[in-house]
């Protein structure tokens, strides 16, 4: 008991607040508080005290409206973007190029002997439908243990609910039975395409259905040169590849000369030796600080078509690409080519992209939060969502095919895929390729970089040599490459290559936040002032009112449960002693008031006699009480 | 555009006109078998083609021609339009050749227009009188003289699956005939790709059949390109990209995309539905659309007939020699008001928007390559399905590779700089920074000077409205104001001391003065203070004023 009673002086200590009832307290902080409104609404008449109210109701909701329009413009962490535009000393760019055919041919030969006998026997095959000299053409007999590995065959698809399947050599007598009835206006209805199973003999098979017969040759020579080669060593393949020496004939640089030793050699899967100018490896990038193609790059290669492996590759030319210092070169997404025969003027704009990371966009910086292993890091070579793609495509591969593809870097202690190890490799492969769940899974944990730089190319293209310089030009650059008097180069495979910054050589996108927490306070601050005259003091205030009425609320409930206690100690003792309310009521002299009220018909019976009314101290004022204030009081 | 074995026999007798054209002006003749025909046997089967249109060789300035047909020289009246009057100035205008269009109606009226070169002028001549044939010539007709996909298709490869001519959707471009869209989502879904690279976009093989290309219409051999949107019409002639042949076009794209605030930000239209020129085209609104809308409105209105190059607007027909014999000469009359921006076409017609563009970065290469010639040609044809004599040689052949450098997309778009919110706490911050105001202190500001002030006026006003009845009461019946002197003498009093009185604004000292005192008292008395403090606020929120003082009168 006497602990309950130091809490209830306790608390009246601490509720030193304006009042003891929630009127008298929103009465109090509608006089003091410094926003403006609420003081008008007690201070004003009756009708203008409702206008007052209404008018601060509609300005406080004011406020709010437009506090959540600010809080959300906030939260969605918009960018403003800055252009610029100009001429500048920049890094020239690393400049990769390769030649469109991986390797020699004359190296590979021994290698895909095999595959071509298989390859140019199948078309005959195909294309001359007459069973006699189809054989005669074959003096060896075919490895048909690399054909049944991945088979081409052709589909008759005369009817189209029941489409024939027929091999090219096993059952090669029906399907020559059925073309040559059927007569050559129905030629068209075959169709090639490549078997794909996932086990040799096993009967889990797909095919694979080109409308062209030309793209499933390629196709099929893709994927069995592919297992013939990734069992060939590196250095071996390197070696097979077009040395710089071969390919890079003469280099000039602004002013300076440069040689194909300036040029940083690199394996690239679909493109065999590719060779990087200023890539910043080893050495400081080069900077040009002149437009135009006088201070460029220029270039003289040769591709030497006719070495170029038949069913590879069925486009000529030299594949290049323009790229940042340390990245990695994606020739397949962004290389160009360049066509031999021709000069091909490049000129460069530069057009970098710099993001805010993380809320403003959803990028990396370097690549370091993407949950993908990069297998490019080991070129040493920053991150890039083309390498992050391909890492993954990879990594899903090794997971559910066990081996690596040829194409992507390797994973620790993991090899190549190739037909004798892994059979059903190529199913496994071209099932995942065309999964569209893994494509997902890889482009949702890919992000962009925030940086990105972009090289925007102006191709222009002219004929060279020309009809008249080009018997000295071949004969120079022969000379010079083969020390030889004869000319071994023309116009099938010598290229010249200009590349240069253009006026204007960068253009910059930069972002900015364009809201602050500065920004957001100050027009939080704006708005409240606006509408209302308000600070952050205003709002401690109205905090500290909803305390006091806290406060009020627990006396009032302890209160409460004291009434509760005494009237069932009271239905115990009917004559119990008076209660603490009844004292306080015969103490505060609750009549008062009801003699005043009586007395107003008495007065005006009276002679008017203005009286002075009843002052109006706040001591006085009469107040219907509850039974717990004065408890205390008495106490 | 079309194949030119099918449509000779539309075109046989153009044909042979020009081929006689250019024999006569240059002494050119096609073919060495060809025997030259003479002059007369051609004046005798009488050219309704130059009968229309002739064809003029202009001396000099001195409005002198010779017409290529009669070999007479004629007086030219009229205006003269140079096509290329850049080179006519330069005063080299020996050579110069061009036609003379005339008003029907009014042959006085006519139009010279000329062209510094006569190949020019050939083309151009013999583009009108195509378009006079085509207009004449059902749709279903045209689509069939034009290259079919199967035709047109060798191989397709899209990200890494094989795709043929159902992919393709036909359209008919009253120039180059059939065109095919890959990927239009016509059929309801469209296809996307997710990694970028050659290897999984689009990659084609094109047949160019190059010996059955018109001689005169056509002078270069090839295939147009055009990346766009779903549903954005082709511009095809304007902005299509041209595909060599015996060649490997490599396309890189990079996707932008671009979204402009429309008013009152900037004058750009959102659909182009508040644009009063009527979409003909059945595509979403772009700034040509619209131009080109426009320009075929303002043919039909004032030629009568439509342009053959621009879809038909309801109720109206194409343009041909038969019907309307006039509308070559207005055709020319009009383009011309057009390019000058006359028409006002320019100015009612806004860009979109929003836009999408493809950035496309092209590079070709050598294809196919020497070593691989022979069993590409071979196998193709296979493809084809043609008799294994005949090869396709390389030149017919085209390959096209069209693809995501990378899929990065770049949207630009416009945020407003200054929002209503933003100005509003501007606003506020100023107001609040130099003044401590707010709009509520606005509002009292306007409470006070004028409601109140006019409210106090008004009062005055009606105290002595009341005095002045008041007054005429007591002048009209002298012993009723005696009988109320007690009731008004209350009244007054209560006025003055009722709280009734201090409900609207608290009595100044001023007022206080003004009051009207209790004169008839017995013991003259002061005032009761009135202190706020003194105030009975029970009574306050009781009484209300209104009833109390209307229960007095």
């Amino acid at each position: 008991m006497n602990l309950k009673k130091y809490l209830v002086r306790a608390l009246h200590r601490l509720q030193k607040g304006p009042g003891y009832t929630y009127k008298e307290l929103l009465v109090w902080y509608c006089d003091n508080t410094n926003t403006h409104g609420p003081k008008r609404i007690i201070k004003e008449g009756p009708k203008k005290k409702l206008i007052w109210f209404f008018l601060t109701l509609l300005f406080a909701s004011l406020v709010f409206w437009q506090w959540g329009i600010l809080i959300n413009t906030y939260l969605s962490y918009n960018v403003t973007s800055s252009l610029s535009i100009g001429f500048k000393t920049m890094k020239f760019p690393a400049v990769t190029i390769c030649n469109a055919n991986p390797f020699k041919y004359s190296e590979v030969k021994p290698l895909l002997k095999e595959l071509d006998r298989l390859i140019e026997a199948a078309l005959e095959r195909i294309l001359q439908p007459t069973p006699g000299n189809s054989s005669e053409n074959l003096s060896q007999p075919l490895d048909l243990e690399l054909w049944n590995q991945i088979p081409l065959v052709l589909i008759d698809e005369h009817d189209k609910d029941n489409p024939v399947i027929l091999d090219i050599f096993e059952t090669n007598q029906t399907a020559v039975g059925n073309e040559t009835a059927l007569g050559n206006e129905t030629i068209k209805k075959y169709k090639l395409a490549v078997k794909l199973c996932s086990h040799q003999g096993s009967d889990n098979c797909t095919y694979r259905n080109f409308s062209s017969a030309a793209q499933a040759v390629t196709e099929w020579y893709i994927l069995q040169s592919t297992s013939i080669l990734s069992k060939v060593p590196l250095h071996e393949r390197i070696r097979m590849g077009y040395q710089a020496e071969d390919m890079i004939l003469a280099c000039l640089y602004g002013a300076e000369p440069c040689n194909y030793k300036n040029f940083t050699q690199i394996y690239h899967p679909d493109h065999g030796n590719c060779y990087i100018f200023n890539w910043g490896m080893d050495e400081e990038a080069l900077n040009s600080s002149n437009p135009g193609a006088e201070f460029g790059l220029k270039l003289i290669l040769d591709i030497s078509q006719q070495d170029y492996i038949p069913y590879l590759s069925s486009a000529a030319g030299a594949r290049l690409m323009l790229h940042q210092q340390k990245s990695f070169p994606f020739l397949k997404d962004q290389g160009i080519y360049a066509m031999a025969g021709t000069e091909t003027s490049i000129g460069v704009l530069v057009d970098e992209l710099e993001r805010m990371g993380y809320p403003y966009s959803d990028c990396t910086m370097n690549g370091s939060d993407v949950p993908v292993k990069n297998l490019y890091s080991q070129y040493n070579t920053s991150y890039s969502i083309q390498a992050c793609l391909r890492s993954c495509f990879q990594n899903h591969m090794v997971e559910i095919c066990g081996c690596g593809h040829y194409m992507f870097p390797l994973p620790e202690g993991v090899t190549y895929c190739n037909n004798q190890d892994n059979p059903g490799w190529a199913y496994c492969y071209s099932s995942l390729r065309s999964s569209i769940k893994q494509r997902q899974i890889c482009i949702d944990s890919c992000k962009e970089t925030c940086n990105d730089t972009q090289y925007k190319m102006t191709i222009s293209m002219a004929d060279w040599p020309s009809e008249a310089s080009e018997d000295w030009i071949f004969h120079i650059l022969s000379y010079e490459r083969d020390m030889s008097t004869n000319v071994t180069l023309d116009r099938n495979g010598i290229i010249k290559l200009n590349i240069y910054f253009q006026e204007y050589n960068y253009r910059t996108i930069s972002e900015s936040a364009a809201t602050t927490i500065v920004w957001l306070l100050s027009s939080l601050g704006g708005q409240f002032g606006f509408w209302m005259g308000g600070s952050v003091l205003c709002l401690i205030e109205f905090g500290e009112i909803i305390i006091d009425s806290l406060w009020i609320t627990i006396i009032n409930v302890i209160g409460w449960c004291k009434g509760l206690k005494q009237r069932r100690a009271r239905a115990r003792y009917p004559d119990a002693p008076p209660t603490v309310s009844e004292l306080v009521e015969a103490h505060t002299n609750l009549g008062f008031q009801h003699e005043a009220v009586g007395a107003v018909p008495g007065a005006r019976a009276l002679p008017p006699e203005p009286g002075t009314p009843p002052p109006n101290y706040d001591s006085l004022r009469v107040q219907p009480l509850d039974g717990l204030g004065p408890d205390s009081d008495t106490e | 555009p079309r194949r030119y074995s099918a449509m000779k026999e539309y075109l046989s007798e153009l044909d042979k006109e020009t081929k006689k054209a250019l024999e006569t002006f240059y002494g050119f003749s096609e073919g060495k078998s060809k025997v030259r025909r003479s002059v007369d046997d051609w004046n005798r089967t009488g050219s309704d083609f130059f009968q229309q249109i002739p064809l003029l060789k202009v001396e000099d300035f001195s409005r002198t021609a010779t017409d290529l047909h009669s070999g007479q020289k004629r007086k030219i009246e009229g205006s003269v339009f140079h096509k290329d009057s850049s080179i006519v100035n330069s005063g080299d205008s020996n050579d110069i050749i061009g036609f003379q269009l005339c008003d029907a109606n009014n042959s006085s009226e006519c139009a010279l227009y000329t062209f510094s070169s006569g190949v020019n002028a050939i083309q151009e001549w013999y583009k009108l009188h195509y378009m006079n044939i085509m207009a004449q010539i059902p749709l279903e007709t045209k689509e069939k003289l034009s290259y079919s996909a199967d035709d047109l298709l060798l191989t397709c490869f899209f990200d890494g699956l094989s795709c043929d001519k159902r992919h393709f959707t036909r359209f008919h471009h009253p120039l180059h005939g059939n065109c095919y869209t890959f990927n239009s989502g016509e059929n309801g879904t469209i296809l996307s790709t997710s990694t970028g690279g050659s290897e999984y976009g689009l990659q084609v093989v094109l047949y160019i059949d190059e010996a059955d290309y018109n001689p005169f219409l056509v002078t270069s051999t090839g295939a147009k390109i055009i990346v766009h949107d779903q549903n954005e019409y082709p511009f095809i002639e304007d902005i299509g990209t041209e595909i060599e042949t015996a060649a490997a076009t490599s396309i890189g794209m990079h996707f932008t995309r671009s979204r402009k605030l429309s008013k009152p930000y900037s004058d750009c239209t959102e659909t182009g539905a508040d644009i009063p020129v009527e979409n003909l085209y059945n595509k979403s609104y772009s700034l040509q659309i619209c131009l080109h809308s426009c320009f075929q409105k303002a043919m039909v209105d004032s030629c009568g007939c439509a342009q053959y190059a621009q879809p038909l607007p309801t109720g109206a027909e194409y343009c041909n020699y038969k019907k309307n014999p006039n509308w070559m000469y207005c055709y020319y009359r009009l383009h011309e008001k057009f390019v000058k921006e006359q028409l006002g076409c320019q100015q009612i017609c806004k860009d979109a928007c929003s836009f999408k563009e493809w950035a496309l970065t092209t590079s070709i290469a050598q294809w196919p390559s020497t070593v691989s010639e022979d069993w590409m040609l071979r196998v193709l044809s296979w493809d084809k399905g043609q008799k294994l004599n005949k090869k396709l040689n390389k030149t017919d052949l085209a390959n096209l590779m069209v693809f995501y450098k990378d899929l990065n997309e770049r949207f630009i778009s416009e945020n407003p700089a200054n929002t209503l919110v933003i100005l509003l706490s501007n606003f506020g911050g100023q107001l609040g920074l130099w003044m401590s105001c707010s709009v509520v202190c606005v509002i009292e500001i306007v409470e006070v000077f004028l409601i109140d002030s006019l409210s106090i006026v008004l009062r005055r006003q009606w105290q002595k409205a009341k005095k002045w009845w008041h007054g005429r009461q007591r002048g009209s019946s002298g012993k009723a104001p005696q009988a109320s002197d007690p009731e008004r003498q209350s009244h007054e009093r209560q006025g003055h001391d009722n709280p009734t009185c201090i409900d609207e604004d608290l009595p100044t000292f001023t007022t206080a003065l003004r009051l009207p005192l209790p004169q008839d008292s017995p013991l003259p008395r002061t005032p009761p203070p009135n202190y706020s403090t003194l105030r009975l606020e029970t009574a306050f929120t009781e009484q209300l004023p209104d009833t109390l003082e209307l229960g007095q009168h």
